[in-house]
């Protein structure tokens, strides 16, 4: 079938497209901080990725098929303390915020969408099969994170698998994207001045010159807007969208200006409680469970045929207790303040278990089910001073949505591997 | 060489930079897919149709409507480019919502007995917020032809005529 040399009516003509402003110029600032911002997104995710050290155990594992893709994983640290909530606070504040900046360069290059022919030749098929990459990856990655943030779970698997090999479809994607349209931004971008157009009004506002490409539209209409003004409108959108979100990552006072984002909630009510990833009635855990029939087991892998050392709640109680302030911080974004957890050291368990140095701890909780029922910490992780099972915390019982009687608490730990309700530990030398 | 160039339509390092791309989305897509690959192939075309043929045509149309069905209206509009001012509190507020529906709409049902936090301010939230950009909006365009006006007295430099006609 032979397409007709000029395009049929509709967006496939030029004329259709009528914006004054669209150009090569608007679409490369746009550009430009996408360019900028992505990278932030990539690296970030890759590193809330490696918090989970999914290569220490199968258990950690979200991901097994991983292959190359996880060649550059690495032990997570315990130092700074804040480290995983200063990544995911900017993982998530600045893809939500980027959501305008998509939007309006998305805007910027639609007629593209309608070039005709539509398939000029293999190089033309092919790049514009790289934009479907490029594009859908790009939608994929935001719609899939931002409706797990919200707990709305309607996306076509586990998010995790979803989001992180979706992660690298969409960077495929935008590295062939940047490498194949950078010499055009740049030139793109020298072809006018940043601070000539941050003056120029309205009324002054003119198209770029027609043979700037084929986004200048061909018979333009009169303007209703500027430049700076396309500009500001985008950046009041992400400024908008951050500050409106930002506070349930800042904590303290701040949270309450958190308008729009799941935990901008206080629930602090005076009494020092702070947000909670999932109720102990949501993992269906029992009153019964967590009572005085209680035990925490601590098992080894040392002899086969060692004997678990089995604790209540009160001979942990009896053992030397740490303090350490450290925040929870969530993959979802959202964070809290250092909590005063109080407990006894994880490397003290180990040695009460007969494994002084440590190489991992397997550790279960009394949930039946979900992914984060277990979690296994590394040697850095259980040697830590501040890394604790936490008995109590601001001074008073855990509370059971906190994870009564006994949960773990590690520093820079992602938030659902400091596992709640915690009934044994298995050290491995 | 020559021959290359006509066939494929660009240089062999434009062919190998593609060739790497795709080897990589493919490696990927080869752990991605095995979820639930009708699934994933649905969400990834329906995220460019959605976007492209959906949202971004909803859009451009509700914003040539409002800039037709304001303009053929008395009393005459002012001189200035007022539809941003209609055009800049609605894009934000739709924005919110385009992120926060299924707060809004209180669709993530599990999240109360979850999380110990309610359903019910994200909706307040979001439409006092809406309510606060459209007033500070019309504030702001109260301001502009105000100083439009004086300006107009002072000199008869106003601002340029025929501003919200088109995009």
């Amino acid at each position: 079938m032979k397409l007709p040399a000029s395009p049929p009516p509709g967006p496939f003509r030029r004329s259709f497209w009528r914006s004054p402003i669209r150009g090569p110029w608007l679409t490369s600032v746009f550009g430009l901080v996408l360019l900028l911002s992505i990278p932030v997104m990539f690296v970030t995710g890759l590193l809330s990725y490696a918090a989970y050290n999914p290569d220490l155990s199968p258990v950690n594992d979200l991901t097994p098929g991983k292959g190359l893709l996880g060649l550059y994983l690495f032990s997570w640290p315990t130092h700074p303390v804040w480290l995983y909530r200063l990544n995911q606070g900017v993982h998530v504040t600045l893809g939500l915020a980027l959501v305008s900046i998509l939007l309006f360069k998305l805007w910027s290059v639609l007629p593209k969408l309608f070039e005709w022919p539509p398939l000029r030749s293999p190089a033309h098929a092919l790049e514009r099969l790289s934009l479907f990459l490029l594009v859908g990856g790009a939608v994929f990655e935001f719609v899939t994170g931002i409706l797990n943030i919200q707990t709305w779970y309607k996306f076509p698997g586990s998010f995790y698998p979803l989001h992180f090999y979706g992660a690298w479809v969409f960077m495929a994607g935008f590295v062939v994207h940047v490498a194949l349209k950078l010499p055009a931004m740049i030139r793109a971008l020298r072809s006018r001045s940043l601070i000539q157009e941050l003056r120029t009004n309205l009324a002054r506002t003119r198209p770029e010159p027609p043979e700037a490409g084929s986004l200048v539209a061909a018979a333009p209409a009169e303007p209703t807007i500027s430049r700076r003004g396309v500009l500001a409108f985008a950046g009041a959108g992400s400024a908008l969208i951050a500050l409106l979100s930002v506070g349930q990552s800042l904590g303290g006072s701040l949270r309450r200006t958190a308008l729009l984002a799941p935990h901008g909630q206080d629930v602090s009510s005076g009494y020092g409680d702070f947000q909670i990833n999932q109720t102990a009635a949501s993992a269906r855990i029992r009153p019964t469970e967590t009572g005085a029939a209680w035990r925490l087991t601590l098992g080894s892998d040392t002899q086969v045929s060692s004997v678990p050392v089995v604790l209540r709640r009160a001979d942990l109680l009896r053992m030397a207790q740490h303090t350490a302030s450290l925040p929870i911080a969530c993959v979802e974004g959202w964070s809290t303040d250092d909590q005063a957890w109080t407990g006894v050291r994880l490397r003290d368990l180990a040695r009460l278990a007969g494994v002084p140095r440590p190489s991992s701890v397997l550790v279960k909780s009394l949930e039946r089910g979900g992914a984060f029922r277990q979690a296994v910490l590394s040697e850095g992780q259980i040697m830590n001073p501040d890394s604790l099972l936490a008995l109590r915390v601001n001074g008073t019982d855990l509370s059971p949505d906190h994870g009564y009687p006994a949960r773990v608490i590690v520093p820079a730990n992602p938030g659902v591997h400091n596992t709640k309700w915690v009934a044994s530990l298995t050290f491995r030398s | 060489m020559r021959r290359f160039l006509r066939w494929y339509g660009a240089s062999p390092l434009h062919l190998l930079t593609l060739l790497g791309c795709f080897a990589l989305a493919g490696y990927a897509a080869t752990e991605l897919l095995p979820n639930n690959a009708v699934g994933i192939l649905v969400w990834l075309v329906g995220a460019v149709i959605g976007h492209d043929l959906i949202l971004m045509p909803l859009y451009t149309l509700a914003d040539r409507s409002a800039m037709a069905v304001f303009r053929h209206r008395p009393p005459k509009l002012p001189a200035v480019p007022w539809i941003n001012y209609l055009r800049v509190p609605a894009a934000l507020s739709g924005m919110l919502l385009l992120i926060w529906f299924p707060l809004i709409l209180r669709l993530p049902a599990r999240f109360p007995a979850t999380t110990t936090l309610s359903l019910d301010p994200y909706l307040w939230h979001w439409l006092a917020v809406t309510g606060a950009l459209f007033l500070l909006s019309a504030a702001a365009l109260a301001w502009r032809l105000r100083t439009g006006r004086r300006g107009v007295r002072k000199g008869r430099r106003g601002v340029r005529q025929g501003h919200g006609t088109r995009t």
